[in-house]
């Protein structure tokens, strides 16, 4: 460990340049094979994005097929399995594979930029869910050069999904491949929320937070309680195909709504999931090019908070054909009418910004423009769907396919492209070319409206979605000619836009500084940035930052602000108050490691394990996972390779791993979110399936050993409050007998975790029979889980204390865990209610 | 009620998400409950809307609605005595609030005329 004080002066170039070698040999990215060890926000989300882009071309690929077929009548281009196939990917890649993570890559790459922090708060967090989306992504898409693709459409609805009618693997693949890149996308979310709560730069108040990051934190709270369902639907699927579960099965207790149910619960919520930071994009674009702020600041944060809510009220809006009562629809048909308030408010306030702004119509404002047409019209065959005599109208045509397409390409492409090109110079340190770029707007706006407006009259005349052809006489032929001239004319667009973005990075004119004359911090980077973004960390109090100090890049690039200092070998940035900016630590972040990778292979092991029915492998490949997650979990805190040495600079805050509220505790808390978002699913499935399913079969005795149960309830929770003692006297900064303690809350937990696995092997579930047997089981496994991973944390918590990681000086780690423990004891009784009072109360 | 709304910290920016919180617990509420008691306790078809569930959700909805209401009005007195962040917070909220009030009575005026169960 070397001196903590050299920071930059101005009059000093020679230690100016020394603070800046300091800082890349400590932020640098390895090249070769070691590249894969990178976990760096701007290269990660980099990753994403190209990744995204090489999945849209796939899945665009894959709509011109479909646009082929079914451009004439009577074709045979595609039999109706290879078009099932097709359609069913189609769907997939672009929602799952490219638009999400395409946004999340956005996000990752941007988010620390704007805020002004040097990296997200889980650096390796996010190359694991690079890997994971890498893999699950190649191992789904892979299925379609194998002819084994999915082909029950991209929402899988069970029966027709299920084993007996779709008996190869396709659905497995979806199913595996689908639960392995939401991994991605939850992990990206939970650092997401953490990140911008907690690692904003010093002074950065909520209420100056750039407008784009209240998008991205409304995104990746969505994601982390609308993920989940869909998580869980998809396990119970597999188990279903798998084993023979019988979740979605009449016959056996189970009903296939329910998986329309768990699957809507995340699918419209993930549309405004897709389109709130596309939004965040236009709300961040049109300031910069009407050159004022934006109009309303505080009404856009009202939109983005109704809209993140309310979206989740809308669920059954796709089910109204099912069969629910019409009170019910008229709930979710108000509902859906809602959601057109929020969007309406933000329309005006960008209407308003332009209108009292000086607007500059360069390149990327085309592309807004655009999606202001496209989007708002799309909004409005959405309210139409809203109604529930409409809806069932034109449900299932290709009316409601033209909507989706114009509210999605309309609200996430158009903006995605307008960002991208507004940030080209940052990715590139070039310009992009207005010439070529505007002949690939023109041929995507042109294309788009001929393909999707004129298939909102082939819906209307009853053309029903997913057909793979149709006969002359139905007076579609010329429409959905004209729809398939639109497509290849809207593909000939994406082409010109890619030809020019590979010539963009050879021979794009050099971007100068703020190109674009922006207010937003990521224009104070060098252009392209480097691996630590600043040298030096502003103190900003201000939502415009470069428009009220445009010096403020060049005091940055000189060290003139604080934590300019990279000698003592650690990743940096400022931990900060939620509400008010105020620095509360210095957080320290992990450097580049072996561990999300080797973790994210283990689990594409596992995957291809689970999918080709070889559970032996499967079983040895999660433990390998675990250790390698768990290893990782090791280099934390006061470890050797994190912050031995716990210096920090005169005036600086302490280091978090020093404190009691650091940054892991936020993600231990968001991440639990995503957890309850998960059981809730669960309890909502089994309350759903005992109330409505109409083979449900409740036993007259509950098999669950209710002595048992209690036991496990009662074990856990005392060992739950010896965790809550070691925690209670780290506050006081007293460690006598952490170590017995975690060792005896770590025995209970052991304890609780045989009783439950006795009780789980001697309950004697008939799970592929019913129904209920079947829910009990997956409740009773998850609760297993958690009492043994809550006492493995303690028991590795008391081995750290014994290694001096963890102590009255590094007193955060069982803080964390205590969490974990909170959580599981609350879950644990939940369950011990729902599953084995209540039964014996009410009865079947 | 001066003491309550203290006590509520209005200008804190977590009544950003509560105003919402309580509209979709109305709302799984309203559409849990008349799930529930359709399965359970179908009222008879000729009775159309006046029935008890169309009365128990209208009284759940009027009383979540007043609650709102009562928010919102504390969030607008809270902004008005704070600048700045506080100020911001306590404006945002109190539109939230509102927002949330009058998603309450939209998505509840269903329960007037439409009968539970059909």
């Amino acid at each position: 460990m070397t001196t903590l004080n050299r920071q930059a002066t101005p009059q000093d170039p020679d230690h100016l340049k020394g603070l800046h070698d300091d800082l890349q040999e400590v932020w640098g990215n390895p090249r070769g094979i070691r590249a894969l060890t990178i976990v760096n926000h701007t290269t990660v989300g980099l990753r994403f994005m190209v990744t995204g882009m090489v999945f849209f071309l796939i899945g665009g690929i894959l709509a011109m097929l479909i646009r082929t077929q079914i451009a004439m009548p009577d074709q045979n281009f595609m039999n109706p399995d290879i078009y099932n196939q097709v359609t069913t990917m189609h769907g997939t890649v672009m929602m799952f594979l490219f638009a999400i993570p395409m946004l999340e890559g956005l996000a990752i790459y941007m988010i620390p930029k704007m805020i002004g922090g040097r990296d997200l708060v889980c650096p390796r967090l996010s190359a694991l869910g690079y890997f994971c989306y890498l893999f699950g992504g190649t191992i789904l898409t892979f299925s379609i050069v194998l002819e084994m693709a999915p082909n029950s459409g991209w929402f899988m609805y069970t029966p027709l999904s299920s084993s007996e009618y779709s008996p190869g693997l396709g659905s497995d693949f979806w199913l595996l491949g689908i639960t392995f890149v939401e991994i991605s996308a939850v992990s990206a979310g939970v650092e997401l929320v953490v990140s911008i709560l907690r690692t904003r730069t010093q002074g950065m108040a909520l209420h100056k937070m750039p407008i784009f990051a209240w998008y991205i934190l409304a995104m990746a709270l969505m994601i982390v309680v609308g993920f989940p369902p869909l998580i869980l639907g998809s396990i119970l699927l597999e188990l279903e195909r798998a084993v023979g579960m019988p979740f979605f099965d009449v016959a056996g207790g189970g009903d296939p709504l329910l998986w329309q149910h768990l699957f809507w619960l995340f699918g419209h919520p993930e549309v405004y999931i897709i389109f709130l930071p596309a939004a965040g994009v236009v709300s961040t674009l049109i300031p910069v090019f009407a050159g004022r702020p934006l109009v309303g600041y505080g009404w856009v944060v009202f939109a983005i908070t109704v809209m993140g809510f309310i979206s989740f009220g809308l669920w059954v809006h796709h089910m109204f054909t099912v069969g629910i009562p019409q009170l019910a629809q008229a709930f979710f048909s108000a509902a859906s009418m809602l959601v057109a308030i929020p969007t309406a408010i933000q329309v005006f306030v960008w209407l308003a910004t332009l209108w009292v702004g000086k607007p500059r119509f360069e390149l990327p404002m085309l592309w807004i423009v655009g999606f202001l047409v496209i989007f708002v019209c799309g909004g409005l065959t959405g309210v139409m769907l809203a109604l529930v005599p409409f809806n069932w109208q034109v449900h299932d045509t290709h009316f409601v396919v033209a909507h989706m397409h114009y509210v999605l390409v309309g609200g996430m492409l158009f903006p995605l492209m307008a960002g991208l090109y507004y940030w080209l110079p940052l990715f590139s340190g070039r310009m992009p070319s207005e010439t070529i770029g505007k002949w690939g707007f023109w041929l995507v706006f042109i294309g788009f409206n001929v393909t999707f407006l004129i298939m909102h009259w082939t819906g209307l005349l009853g053309m029903p979605r997913r057909i793979y052809t149709y006969d002359t006489g139905m007076g579609w032929d010329i429409f959905n000619l004209i729809s398939s001239i639109g497509g290849f004319v809207m593909s000939a667009g994406f082409a010109v836009v890619v030809i020019d973005l590979l010539l963009h990075f050879r021979y794009g004119k050099p971007a100068k500084e703020n190109p674009w004359r922006a207010d937003t911090l990521e224009w104070a980077n060098s252009l392209p940035p480097s691996p630590y973004n600043f040298v030096s960390l502003p103190k900003i109090e201000t939502r415009h930052p470069l428009w009220d100090d445009p010096d403020l890049p060049r005091t940055i690039r000189e060290g003139k602000h604080r934590l300019a200092v990279a000698s003592h070998g650690r990743r940096e940035l400022w931990g900060s108050d939620p509400l008010t900016g105020k620095l509360r630590e210095v957080i320290h972040l992990p450097g580049n490691s072996w561990w999300p990778f080797c973790a994210a292979l283990a689990l594409a092991v596992v995957c291809v394990s689970l999918l080709i029915r070889w559970y032996p492998l499967a079983g040895i490949a999660v433990i390998v996972a675990g250790v390698f997650l768990l290893r990782w979990s090791w280099e934390n805190g006061a470890h050797p390779r994190a912050a031995p040495d716990a210096r920090v600079q005169e005036g600086d805050p302490p280091l978090h791993s020093r404190t009691l509220d650091g940054p892991g505790l936020w993600t231990m808390t968001t991440t639990m979110i995503a957890n309850g978002a998960f059981f809730l699913s669960f309890l909502f499935g089994w309350f759903y399936l005992w109330t409505v399913s109409p083979e449900w079969s409740m036993p007259d005795t509950s098999p669950l050993s209710l002595f048992a149960m209690l036991a496990v309830g009662l074990l856990f929770a005392v060992g739950c409050t010896a965790m809550e003692t070691c925690v209670h006297r780290l506050r006081q900064r007293n460690d006598l007998g952490l170590r017995l303690r975690l060792l005896v809350a770590a025995l209970l937990g052991a304890v609780a975790s045989m009783v439950l696995l006795w009780l789980i092997l001697s309950a004697d579930l008939a799970i592929t029979e019913t129904a209920h047997d079947a829910v009990l089981m997956v409740g009773l496994v998850y609760a297993l889980f958690h009492v043994s991973l809550a006492a493995l944390l303690s028991l590795l918590q008391a081995l750290r204390v014994g290694y001096g990681y963890v102590s009255a000086e590094a007193p955060f780690e069982p803080v964390v865990v205590a969490y974990f423990w909170r959580y599981s004891v609350l879950m644990l009784w939940v369950l011990v209610g729902a599953l084995a009072i209540l039964p014996r109360v009410i009865g079947g | 009620m001066k003491r309550l709304l203290a006590r509520l910290h209005l200008t804190h920016p977590g009544h950003f998400v509560s105003g919402l919180t309580i509209w979709g617990t109305w709302f799984v509420a309203v559409y849990g409950g008349l799930s529930v008691a359709c399965a359970v306790v179908p009222p008879d078809p000729g009775l159309g809307a006046l029935t008890s569930i169309n009365a128990s959700l209208l009284i759940v909805s009027a009383i979540t609605a007043a609650c709102l209401v009562a928010l919102s009005l504390g969030c607008f007195a809270a902004a008005r005595e704070h600048v700045g962040r506080q100020h911001f917070n306590a404006l945002v909220s109190a539109w939230l609030y509102a927002f949330s009030a009058v998603a309450v009575v939209f998505v509840a005026l269903p329960i007037i005329g439409v009968p539970p169960c059909l």
